[in-house]
């Protein structure tokens, strides 16, 4: 009966292979009866070791990450880490060389320079131009772009994100103010609303040094600033950027909770679904938890807007949060394909964005069911921010990390209520090193 | 005072037993009693946290009293799927602890007979090692030799805790085991090794078990050589409590069940076997 | 069974028997020495080079440049020596300190004497990692029962964990928690080798509970409290679990609680700069060696 069932499977996938066009059949579809040899069965029975990340979208493939198996016979050990082992597991299991990790689940904006640096990413171009019923050029050109080096294919993407602000619409409600358009709107209501509930925290955002970084973007593009000029100089002390740190962290110092230069997105996010935050800068991709109602207590208040206006404009990040690639040093890179292929299919990209993680293929978002479940306001933010958003959301260099941990410090700084202006200083001086550094 | 009368109350005092003040007794008491407190309080806590939802951790009025709910419980052997971890912990704690006493217990016995000072120096070395300046050169090798990912690795890199641990512990506990014994088995027709195996191994049995007790503690409790070298099906619980953070918002209270689940049984063991325990720790200290 | 037979392992024997020094210590010296000699040689290796990126890649000798640039970092590499220091320092006394007091309550046999001592061992053998989370939730500056404590007092809340001014001395508080019931167990143990006679006689003389202890009981015990000094101080020195499963990789926004174990780790592990990490694991190592050389050093010296 199992054997039966496989061989099933196994034609299933020929069948897959074989049709020309396929978007058609969802992936949860019942063993297909058509029979025939099959060019993938030399794949069945083998297994293959995803890197997945903590991430909404992991959680969303894995309650039917088992079809992918009924399907092919190729069998999958899942694991899953948070970012910051994730990482230090890249770093260790990749410099060896290690065959330990067939499909890597990665963030194009932070590992792309480096691993491509490093040999890690296998190249995909092959198995991507091999594939046309799967249809590459569904993926928005921006984050085909996320995840092309030097004309070579190193992953597809996954998620798309884009810098938003939740904020309580009762309280927003309760000031008699309109949603803030500008940011000088944004202060005058947080000010109220902190005048109204000293108790509640009206502006809250992440304070952590690396992961501050990200959402600061948004305010720094906003106010006018940059990371670097283009030409290889660090223009994070220009009079823009300094305004723009001077801003979030000052908003931050001002209103935000105790402790914040330790947080990151989920001790802000628990205490937004607590009803302790008004305002709260934060990535598209988190809204799910937001509105949460078995962890949230406000889940049916929360609302979503654009990031104010500064003086250049609205100007919100808007990336490709999540790419999946394979290992240069998988032994199973034709397993390991047909999996991110079956993942990133248009069916399960639909199956995955209906759950609320919103993606990067055109025809998902066409797709009235694509966007049938994303609450109005969050897509109507989604959709003014990708005309408008920045493609990167931190520093474009080879290490990332270091990057972040430099430009971070006047955002730490301003938090304190400490001159920020001057971390500033210190800090362009150390980026535009790490910059020069890199460019030798 | 002369000797003899100074002799004398102290017989008088000794037949009194010492006995303390009142207020002293009334003051050792309290300070028991907080030191109690302060020690098992933390613990409580966790176990409260443990059974409270995520909406009630949140709500300060709920500190002691609360409806208690297995929910985070369910989420860290349901949704999160803990058991295979513990079975990993055991795994690796189990066999690089056996592992480590088949190359201990003869070693710690030579270097005690043969008061190999070096030998055990280099034994003390490894103890002090700052552990993160070991990963990176043994990753590479286990991935040399197509080790990675599998429980080799984490059972070699525990065992390399284990052995410089018990050593220390076995060399003190050899000490103590009179020679005489072994040169009258001697005397008896035994090798030197003979009475080794028939004589002292037997009697270090204690010893033997405190040893093995401590380094299963510490492989449990184990982290940076897991956190490293734990491949895909060989992950343990402390690298797994990990999957509680950054996702989503924090779950304080799946967090607290898995410390929970993963503190229990340890604590459990080392409730059991107390005696072992307390005499490993403190192994070689109160020798002079 | 032919005489031959017999001849041979009698021969084997006697051989076994002549060399078992060595065939009993050799497998665990050889294991031991394997593994650390081999990751030692790498990391003096890797300190002469530029190590960077990749390991793989190609990298070059830079001489001494990697400790040069250490040795003058001050801002991230002395700065993270000073907190090794201060952690080490701070929570060692204090363990000492209370241990001592702890291992003199207990001292004396009573009642219920075994639940004190198993409970004092529960924070000894609780996993560091879950220790650190629990502790993580109860100095939460908003819903952590730490502050809401002090709010029952009327007294401020703080930040504790954190705050870049709090972080070290809240983790040297939990260093604390965890390990003086360490350092009492130890002390207890002394305690026990301790004749009671010249206490009593010192006793009878007329000294009172502080100077009995301080000037007959201490020093009878001088080598358990070195013993327990090294151990903890080491131990305290490397401190790794419980800063990295509070702080993470940077030791905070400020780096507020990055020892040098934690500056060799984010340095490897976060920015790949090995060559750099190594050099910073040399220092690290010598000083851990030279922190024990020391202590036995005056360990002798005080007999």
């Amino acid at each position: 009966m199992k054997r039966r069932s496989r061989y099933a499977a196994v034609s299933l996938t020929a069948a897959l292979i074989l049709s020309a066009c396929s978007s058609g059949p969802s992936s949860s579809s019942g063993p297909s009866s058509s029979s025939g040899p099959s060019s993938s069965s030399s794949l069945s029975g083998q297994t293959i070791n995803l890197s997945l990340s903590h991430h909404a979208w992991t959680t969303s493939l894995q309650t039917f990450i088992g079809d992918f198996t009924t399907e092919t016979g190729i069998k999958v050990d899942v694991n899953v880490y948070d970012d910051a082992q994730q990482a230090t597991l890249y770093n260790v299991k990749l410099n060896a060389g290690s065959s330990d990790i067939d499909v890597l689940m990665f963030r194009p904006l932070q590992n792309t320079q480096q691993f491509t640096q490093n040999g890690w990413f296998a190249d995909l171009t092959k198995y991507v131009n091999a594939s046309t019923d799967w249809n590459w050029n569904d993926f928005w050109q921006s984050a085909r772009d996320s995840v092309t080096v030097n004309n070579k294919i190193i992953g597809v993407p996954l998620v798309s994100e884009t810098g938003v602000l939740y904020y309580r619409k009762d309280l927003l409600a309760e000031t008699g103010m309109p949603y803030p358009k500008t940011m000088d709107d944004l202060k005058a209501v947080v000010a109220k609303i902190h005048e109204l509930h000293p108790d509640i925290f009206a502006f809250a955002g992440r304070g952590e040094v690396s992961a501050a970084v990200t959402q600061f973007s948004s305010f720094l593009y906003s106010m006018g600033g940059n990371w670097t000029d283009g030409k290889g100089n660090s223009t994070i002390n220009s009079d823009a950027a300094k305004a723009a740190y001077k801003l979030y962290g000052g908003l931050i110092h001002d209103y935000g909770p105790p402790g914040e230069t330790d947080m990151n997105w989920p001790q802000v996010m628990g205490l937004l679904q607590q009803g302790l935050v008004a305002f709260y800068p934060e990535a598209s991709s988190n809204y799910d938890s937001a509105v949460d109602p078995t962890q949230s207590k406000v889940a049916d208040q929360i609302g979503v807007g654009p990031i104010p206006a500064g003086p250049a404009g609205s100007k919100p990040y808007n990336i490709t949060a999540m790419a999946l690639g394979i290992s240069a040093f998988s032994k199973h890179k034709d397993a390991a394909w047909a999996f991110i292929k079956w993942a990133t299919n248009q069916a399960n990209s639909l199956t995955i964005q209906e759950a609320g993680v919103p993606g990067a293929r055109t025809s998902v978002w066409n797709d009235p069911k694509g966007t049938s479940t994303l609450a109005p306001d969050l897509l109507a933010t989604i959709q003014g921010n990708s005309k408008i958003g920045v493609g990167y959301d931190r520093p474009q260099v080879v290490n990332v990390d270091q990057a972040r941990q430099i430009v971070g410090a006047p955002i730490v700084a301003a938090i304190q209520g400490g001159d920020s202006n001057a971390v500033a200083d210190q800090a362009n001086s150390d980026f535009q090193a790490l910059l020069d550094g890199q460019a030798k | 005072m002369t000797r003899r009368a100074r002799a004398a109350t102290l017989r008088a005092s000794r037949r009194r037993g010492m006995r303390p003040s009142r207020a002293y007794n009334v003051f050792r008491v309290i300070a028991l009693a907080s030191v109690v407190v302060v020690f098992i309080f933390p613990l409580v806590w966790l176990v409260l946290a443990s059974l409270k939802t995520q909406i009630d951790i949140y709500d300060p009025s709920k500190t002691f009293i609360f409806s208690p709910t297995l929910h985070n419980f369910k989420t860290v052997f349901g949704a999160q799927a803990f058991l295979p971890f513990f079975r990993n912990s055991l795994i690796v704690g189990v066999v690089s602890t056996a592992l480590s006493l088949v190359f201990a217990v003869p070693a710690a016995y030579a270097m005690s007979r043969f008061s190999m000072t070096k030998s055990s120096i280099m034994v003390l070395l490894a103890r002090v090692i700052p552990s993160i300046s070991l990963i990176v050169p043994w990753y590479f090798l286990f991935a040399k030799i197509g080790m990675v990912g599998g429980y080799g690795a984490m059972i070699i890199s525990h065992m390399f805790l284990s052995v410089p641990l018990m050593v220390w512990i076995l060399i003190s506990f050899f000490d103590t085991l009179p020679i005489e014994l072994e040169e009258a088995a001697q005397v008896d027709g035994l090798t030197p090794i003979g009475a080794f195996v028939r004589v002292s191994l037997p009697l270090s049995i204690p010893g033997i078990a405190t040893a093995g007790i401590l380094a299963f503690i510490f492989s449990w409790n184990n982290f940076l050589f897991s956190l490293i070298l734990s491949g895909s099906n060989t992950k343990t619980l402390p690298v797994a409590i990990f999957n509680f953070i950054g996702y989503a918002s924090i779950d304080w209270g799946g967090l607290m069940a898995a410390s929970v689940s993963i503190t229990v049984p340890i604590i459990a063991i080392a409730m059991f076997f107390q005696r072992y325990v307390v005499s490993g720790l403190t192994a070689g200290a109160t020798k002079g | 069974m032919s005489s031959p037979v017999i001849a041979w392992r009698a021969a084997i024997s006697l051989w076994v028997n002549r060399n078992r020094k060595w065939i009993l210590s050799g497998p665990a010296i050889a294991f031991i020495v394997l593994l650390l000699v081999i990751p030692l040689g790498y990391t003096l290796y890797l300190s002469f080079t530029d190590a960077g990126s990749s390991l793989r890649a190609s990298f070059h000798f830079t001489g001494l440049g990697n400790y040069t640039n250490v040795l003058t970092d001050t801002r991230r590499f002395w700065p993270a020596v000073y907190r090794t220091v201060l952690f080490t320092v701070g929570a060692v006394s204090v363990e000492m300190l209370l241990g001592a007091a702890i291992a003199l309550l207990l001292r004396r046999e009573f009642r219920g004497q075994g639940i004190v001592r198993v409970i004092i061992l529960m924070p000894l053998v609780a996993t560091p990692v879950a220790v650190a989370m629990l502790w993580r939730l109860i100095f939460e500056p908003t819903i952590g029962f730490a502050n809401e404590f002090l709010r029952f007092f009327g007294l401020p809340g703080s930040e504790w964990l954190s705050s870049p001014s709090t972080a070290l001395p809240t983790l040297m508080f939990i260093d604390v928690w965890q390990w003086t019931p360490m350092v009492a167990l130890l002390l207890l143990a002394g305690l026990t080798t301790v004749p009671e006679e010249p206490e009593e006689a010192a006793r009878v003389d007329g000294a009172n509970v502080f100077q009995r202890f301080w000037f007959v009981t201490l020093p009878l015990m001088r080598s358990v409290v070195f013993a327990a000094l090294i151990l903890r101080s080491v131990e305290a020195f490397k401190t790794f679990d419980i800063l990295y499963a509070t702080k993470g990789a940077g030791g905070g926004s400020m780096h507020e609680a990055e020892t040098i174990n934690i500056y060799a780790y984010g340095i490897n592990f976060s920015d790949n700069r090995y060559g750099l990490a190594s050099a910073v694991l040399v220092v690290f190592f010598i000083m851990v060696l030279v922190l024990v050389t020391l202590q036995i050093v005056a360990r002798r010296r005080g007999q």
